[in-house]
């Protein structure tokens, strides 16, 4: 809030206004409140269960309790005093995780006093993506009756654009939504050409060197080896970067320019996850060797080139799985468009991966890439119970998501988009002569 | 430069006064230096395929006196002996811009002109011309002696003059004025002028300018036959200007920067009586058919493009597209393919980066297939002939002013040079080929470079002067155009040669060449182009699939589907096959009508926007269709097989839009679906309020400006009743703006209109009552779901995307419902794309309504039999019923399922995509450029 209503006063008294408006005023909105706390176990029972991991389980039963996956089989003891809730004929999945989102971040296009995401200067690396999201937002429940519960919310824009956080698309506050905060260090790979590029590149070499420089001095302070160093904010939230604790995930599709990252990023030891990957392909083997995971941001999109065919794009996971390169699929920058996720991993499946496989690229693969593996990405005891229960394949048109459980909580799929039908069916009615 | 002109005055005092002036007084003492001289021993080709071996050419005063082989040079004369040299006709550039000033005036300070910049018709190069010596020299250096200038400023330039390349002041260099009126198809930002923004808008706007010209002849002549009681007719001498051209008594010459650009530029034959020529842009050949069957003459550089950079491995060539690479390929073809078409052409130095580059070009040309004859003609006698003077210019005949051009061999030799040119008479050497070092010189000819075929005799030592870009023979000033000894000077031992004497004198020595094979071409000439459109098999069965008939049959399982002649012939199941039927088997396939989509910006070219007023209906889509879109390829792979090509949404009305099918391999005109009906592009909201310093900014300032327009139009066509009851007063100027307003009015454009809000919605169905309209369809229509009932009621369809939102502040009330909440109300609704990815799966777009709640048929008629309806063209396409057209996709899975794709598309009963098929496409793609790569590489 504090952020929202810095920027918002630069904007304005008419700006302010109609933003409060439309941000928190929407009149009538029932939609999207936080569900309480799990308050017993839930038993699911006698559904498909796709563990992702382990397997598939037919007619099994899944239990969780205090938001954890506590027992999944087909002979699984139900606690008692488990609420029961028939599944037969249905699925659970592990909510879909959108590894790319500027969910609650950005709320209106073109519209700047809404959006959150790009920090002022080039050299961002203290930024802290959870500690501005809006609880709020409308996109937050579009996103996740798309089935994907779990966000990564990214800062954007300059060099080095700050700390991006793992969310739980529902609470009260961000604290509650945040699954992992500073969970990899965003770097937008420069573009242009010659010295432009070149320029962008010795850019964050040199930010890098003095973060090197400070963690250095730092570390000595600690061990009582030096002396106390004065505070730079920068350079100390990279820290964790240098321990290989916090990845880097680099922006860049261009061979020549990512073989660069990749050089970049060994050279200064830190561990490297490519975003956007447009081309990716062609350099498969390069990032096999140097065992470089990639975060594809489109996959619905047209090729590249002319010359490429026309399924160039909706092909490319498949060539990259052929090739064995890590990777999974993410969404764009548009935080309105976070609820596309399924489309875009699911019409792989029609190029070349398999269901498997699709499903994996926006669930485990995307979590232990992303580092939250431990937490979200597949059905196991002990991780959250952030699931889905669904007709069928998560990332088919033709399925539909029932329910919708985060952390145990039983997510209400009343969006906003469903309440604006539900009150314009009203005007509808009552013009048909309804009362 | 700065040179010259100390040499100019050291000249004024040797020179006589007539060389610059046949006007001016003497001043001091008159110089009389005879003109006469006789070039013996040459190679003279007379025309294209006319050559006299050991020729004599004798020049009097400026004009040719005789030429043969057994001329004997009169006694008057100094001889010159040309042995070794091969005398061509000078060349004649058909368009350049010599001589003309780079810098626009102020056009406010210029008197009663036009109200729009672009058209500075009244310019005239003759008055405009200042003598460029720089580039008058290096133009002789590749043998032109004549071009025409042309003004090159504005849409509209004004009228060229046709210019000798030698003579020392624009009086003795201007031949002619008024040659012909040159115009551009789009705006010159240079000068000015907010309209036209857009390809689009230039082609109406032409049309509008003539249109107005000819208005202003018929108003200005009714005013001069008796004024009395009428309003006087502005002056306007602009419009006076263009009378020539719209009497077709003046050439219009259209500079067309592409093919397709080329054939908009043709199409003002159709409308209006007026003698065209093109200048054309070097890829003619990319349309060739389109082109030759014009008719027009075509003036055409050899501007051929550099190989594209391909480095010499893979990564570095991987931004080359196979339509650079054969544009590369095959641009040097492009004279020789239009000569085998019949086009009739000149050729120009305009477009080269270096005129230099000419004469290597031209052999370039030669080496890719085209005749020499031809290519000789296209720069003699068929310029001469385009610029009506072919009296005097275009070949050595007797009589015709003394242009020549003299070499060292074969023109079309690689190494043969130019040595010398000579212009009404005067000689001039070629810079380069004697160098001296800035001022003037005394040199004798042996100092020429050797004749390539047997050694110089030299009989004469002539003076020569030699100096900068401007080689000035001593001796080449006393051209004059005295004829007062006329014929009886002529040597009596002369012979004569006219022109019918001219055929069995001889051959030129021809080098052997490689003779050029020209391959068949793909269109578009791209990457997966194709050989031409596919076959239309008289009928086709497609049995046992699951048929989307999206008509009252609903889905039949297990369905056939009978084409025949490109249309649906029967629907059903267990259909019999006629005779010699394709068939096709589609058990567990699914068949649904070719895809649509209701709104796209794909393939078109020079702007989706006309932004230079307001209001544009006047504007339409139609005429800039390109079928140069690789876009096409990927959709129609999509299964999409018609799009309603949009205007975009810069304008409260904006221009027409088009309907198009996705026939790939087919010209731009040809991909125009026949029948469509027309439609125009309204937009409300954001998009037309934006703009700071125009009318309107407000949503109520939209209302007011749509209202006011039909009002003005309502008004127009009274004064045309009036005029027509009555034929009294000045005639109404025709108004295509008011015009295409009206045609909405009276419904035979509908309207399709850009929306987000429900009030901005509202307002233009209730605008459209006061009006006694009715608006076909709101597109976008992000709330549209909020005034559901009220569309239903208007008959308004609504045309949405699936789920597109938050992108700006009109759309951040989006709903996935949308569709739903229209279907629920009665509202005909479509998606659209707007958008040339999505276009190209939008199966995917409907799948998205599933989700909502929307059935699977009705979620198929959102991009089929829905969409169609509110184009109007549901007669032919949107669902699979007997009589339409024979549009559709054979999918490998359910068509709202992640794992299907296309497995065909069809379209007018012709295969267009077929996956078996593309994958060899893909292989025969990636083959051909890797050939094409390697020859860049290989310097071929």
């Amino acid at each position: 809030m504090t952020t929202h209503m810095k920027r918002l006063k630069r904007a304005g008294v008419p700006g302010l206004a109609l933003a409060f408006l439309i941000l928190f005023a929407v009149p009538g909105l029932h939609a999207q409140v936080p569900a309480a706390p799990q308050s017993g176990p839930i038993a699911l029972v006698g559904g498909t269960l796709h563990t992702v991991t382990d397997g598939v389980i037919e007619n099994g039963t899944l239990v969780f309790e205090d938001g954890r996956i506590t027992a999944m089989g087909t002979d699984v003891s139900i606690p008692s005093g488990a609420e029961q809730i028939d599944i037969a004929g249905l699925h659970v999945y592990p909510g879909l995780i959108n590894g790319n989102s500027h969910v609650g971040l950005f709320e209106i296009g073109g519209w700047d006093v809404t959006i959150d995401t790009n920090e002022y200067g080039d050299i961002n690396p203290n930024m802290r993506a959870q500690v501005a999201v809006h609880p709020e937002s409308r996109h937050i429940g579009t996103t996740r009756n798309s089935g994907a519960l779990v966000t990564l919310a990214t800062p954007s824009g300059g060099r080095i654009s700050g700390l991006a956080a793992a969310l739980n698309l529902d609470g009260w506050t961000f604290e509650q939504m945040t699954l992992r905060g500073e969970v990899a260090l965003m770097v937008n790979w420069p573009g242009g050409g010659g010295n432009q590029y070149r320029n962008g590149v010795q850019e964050i070499r040199e930010a890098f060197a003095r973060a090197r420089a400070y963690k250095t001095a730092a570390d000595a302070a600690d061990a009582g080896q030096g002396p106390a160093l004065n505070f730079d904010a920068r350079w100390e939230a990279m820290r964790p970067v240098f321990d290989g604790e916090i990845p880097v995930i680099v922006s860049e599709s261009q061979p020549e320019r990512i073989r660069d990252a990749v050089e970049w990023a060994e050279e200064e030891g830190v561990r490297m996850i490519l975003m956007g990957g447009g081309d990716a392909d062609l350099i498969a083997d390069f990032l096999v060797e140097n065992d470089i995971p990639v975060l594809l941001t489109s996959v619905q999109t047209s090729p590249n080139r002319d010359w490429a065919p026309y399924d160039d794009r909706y092909n490319l996971p498949a060539r990259l799985a052929d090739a064995g390169v890590r990777f999974g699929i993410v969404g764009g920058t548009s935080a309105a468009y976070s609820n596309r996720l399924p489309w875009e991993a699911g019409v792989t499946m029609a190029f070349g991966l398999s269901p498997d496989q699709a499903l994996r690229s926006v669930t485990i693969d995307v979590a232990e890439i992303l580092g939250i593996a431990d937490r979200v990405g597949s059905l196991a005891e002990g991780k959250d119970a952030t699931l889905l229960i669904t007709t069928g394949h998560p990332l088919e048109y033709t399925s539909a998501i029932e329910r919708a459980f985060i952390e145990g909580r039983d997510i209400d799929l009343v969006d906003a988009h469903r309440e604006f039908y539900d009150r314009y069916s009203e005007k509808l009615r009552q013009l048909e002569g309804g009362n | 430069m700065k040179l010259r002109l100390p040499l100019l005055l050291a000249l004024l005092t040797l020179l006589p006064a007539e060389v610059f002036s046949q006007t001016e007084p003497v001043q001091g003492l008159r110089d009389s230096t005879p003109g006469i001289h006789a070039l013996t021993g040459a190679t003279v080709v007379v025309a294209p395929g006319n050559v006299i071996n050991n020729a004599t050419l004798v020049i009097r005063n400026g004009v040719i006196e005789a030429v043969g082989a057994n001329v004997t040079p009169p006694a008057d004369a100094v001889v010159r002996d040309m042995a070794g040299r091969t005398i061509y006709a000078g060349f004649i550039d058909a368009y350049s811009h010599i001589g003309q000033r780079e810098e626009p005036v102020d056009e406010d300070e210029r008197g009663p002109v036009n109200w729009n910049p672009q058209v500075r018709s009244f310019v005239d190069a003759a008055a405009e011309y200042a003598p460029d010596g720089g580039l008058a020299g290096e133009m002789r250096s590749q043998g032109f002696t004549t071009a025409l200038s042309m003004p090159e400023l504005g849409m509209f330039r004004g009228s060229g003059a046709l210019v000798s390349l030698g003579g020392e002041s624009a009086r003795q260099q201007v031949v002619r004025a008024g040659v012909a009126q040159g115009l551009g198809l789009t705006r010159d930002t240079s000068v000015g002028a907010t309209y036209p923004t857009s390809a689009m808008g230039g082609m109406v706007f032409v049309r509008q300018t003539l249109s107005d010209a000819e208005w202003y002849r018929d108003a200005q002549s009714r005013y001069a036959s008796n004024p009395q009681g009428l309003m006087r007719p502005e002056t306007n001498l602009a419009l006076a200007a263009l009378e020539e051209v719209v009497e077709g008594r003046q050439p219009l010459l259209i500079e067309a920067r592409d093919e397709e650009e080329f054939l908009r530029a043709a199409s003002f034959a159709g409308e209006f009586p007026v003698n065209l020529w093109i200048r054309g842009s070097g890829a003619e050949y990319r349309l060739l058919d389109q082109v030759a069957a014009t008719g027009l003459p075509v003036i055409l550089p050899l501007n051929f493009p550099e190989a594209p950079d391909v480095g010499d491995d893979e990564e570095s060539a991987l931004n080359v597209s196979v339509g650079q690479l054969l544009h590369w390929r095959h641009a040097p073809e492009n004279p020789a393919r239009l000569a085998g078409a019949g086009v009739q052409f000149a050729l120009t130095t305009a477009g080269l980066d270096d005129v230099d580059d000419f004469l290597p070009n031209l052999r370039a040309a030669v080496e890719h297939g085209l005749d020499r004859d031809t290519a000789l003609g296209a720069l003699t006698t068929t310029p001469a002939s385009f610029l009506g003077v072919e009296s005097t210019h275009g070949t050595l005949e007797v009589g015709k002013a003394a242009n020549l051009v003299v070499t060292d061999g074969d023109l079309f030799g690689d190494d043969t040079e130019v040595l010398e040119t000579w212009v009404d008479g005067a000689r001039f050497l070629v810079d380069g080929t004697n160098v001296l070092d800035g001022g003037s010189q005394i040199r004798a000819a042996a100092d020429l470079p050797e004749p390539r075929r047997g050694p110089p005799s030299i009989q004469a030592l002539p003076v020569l002067l030699e100096h900068g870009h401007d080689a000035v023979g001593g001796d080449t000033h006393d051209h004059g155009h005295d004829h007062e000894n006329g014929d009886q000077d002529r040597a009596g031992g002369a012979e004569l040669v006219t022109s019918d004497q001219l055929e069995a004198v001889g051959t030129l020595p021809i080098l052997p060449r490689p003779s050029a094979q020209l391959d068949d071409l793909i269109y578009p000439l791209m990457d997966f182009g194709r050989p031409g459109i596919p076959d239309q098999p008289e009928h086709v069965l497609v049995r046992g699939a699951t048929l989307w008939t999206q008509g009252p049959q609903g889905i039949i399982e297990n369905g056939d589907l009978l084409v025949s002649n490109g249309q649906v012939a029967e629907v059903g199941q267990n259909l019999e096959a006629p005779a010699g039927a394709t068939i096709i088997e589609a058990e567990g396939r699914h068949v649904t009508p070719g895809l649509i989509d209701a709104h796209l910006h794909s393939g078109l070219s020079g702007g989706v926007n006309e932004g230079g007023n307001a209001i544009v209906p006047e504007v339409q889509i139609g005429d800039v269709i390109s079928a140069n879109n690789i876009w096409m390829y990927r959709q129609m792979a999509g299964g999409l097989t018609t799009a309603h090509v949009m205007h975009g949404s810069a304008n409260p009305i904006g221009g027409q839009n088009q309907v198009v099918k996705m026939r790939w391999g087919a010209s731009p005109e040809e991909l125009k679906m026949d029948g469509a009906p027309s439609t125009v592009k309204f937009a409300l909201g954001e998009n037309v309020t934006r703009n700071p310093n125009r009318y309107p900014n407000t949503r109520q300032g939209v209302e007011q400006i749509i209202l006011d327009h039909f009002q003005q139009a309502m008004d127009y066509q009274r004064g045309w009743d009036a005029w027509e009851a009555t034929g009294e007063g000045l005639p109404p100027r025709r108004d295509y703006r008011m015009e295409a307003l009206l045609g909405i009015k009276n419904g035979e454009i509908s309207i399709q209109s850009h929306s987000y809000r429900q009030d901005e919605i509202l307002m233009l169905m209730r605008l459209a009552e006061e009006l006694d309209m009715q608006v076909k369809a709101f597109h976008h229509g992000v709330e549209a779901y909020r005034v559901a009932p009220e569309l239903a009621a208007h008959g308004a369809g609504a045309v949405v995307w699936s789920d597109w939102s938050g992108f700006k502040a009109e759309a951040y009330n989006a709903s996935l419902y949308n569709v739903r909440g229209l279907l629920d109300a009665g509202v005909v609704t479509s998606l659209h794309s707007d958008n040339s990815q999505i276009a190209a799966r939008m199966n995917w777009e409907a799948a998205k309504m599933l989700r909502t709640g929307v059935s699977e048929e009705e979620a198929m008629s959102l991009i089929t039999n829905a969409t169609a309806q509110l184009l109007g063209i549901d007669d032919w396409v949107g669902s699979l019923e007997v009589g339409k057209d024979a549009d559709f996709v054979i999918w490998r899975d359910h068509p709202f399922s992640a794992v299907t794709t296309p497995e065909q598309t069809w379209i007018d009963g012709r295969k267009y995509f077929d996956l078996e098929e593309d994958r060899e496409h893909r292989s025969e793609v990636q083959r051909l450029r890797d050939e094409l790569i390697q020859q860049v590489r290989d310097g071929r």
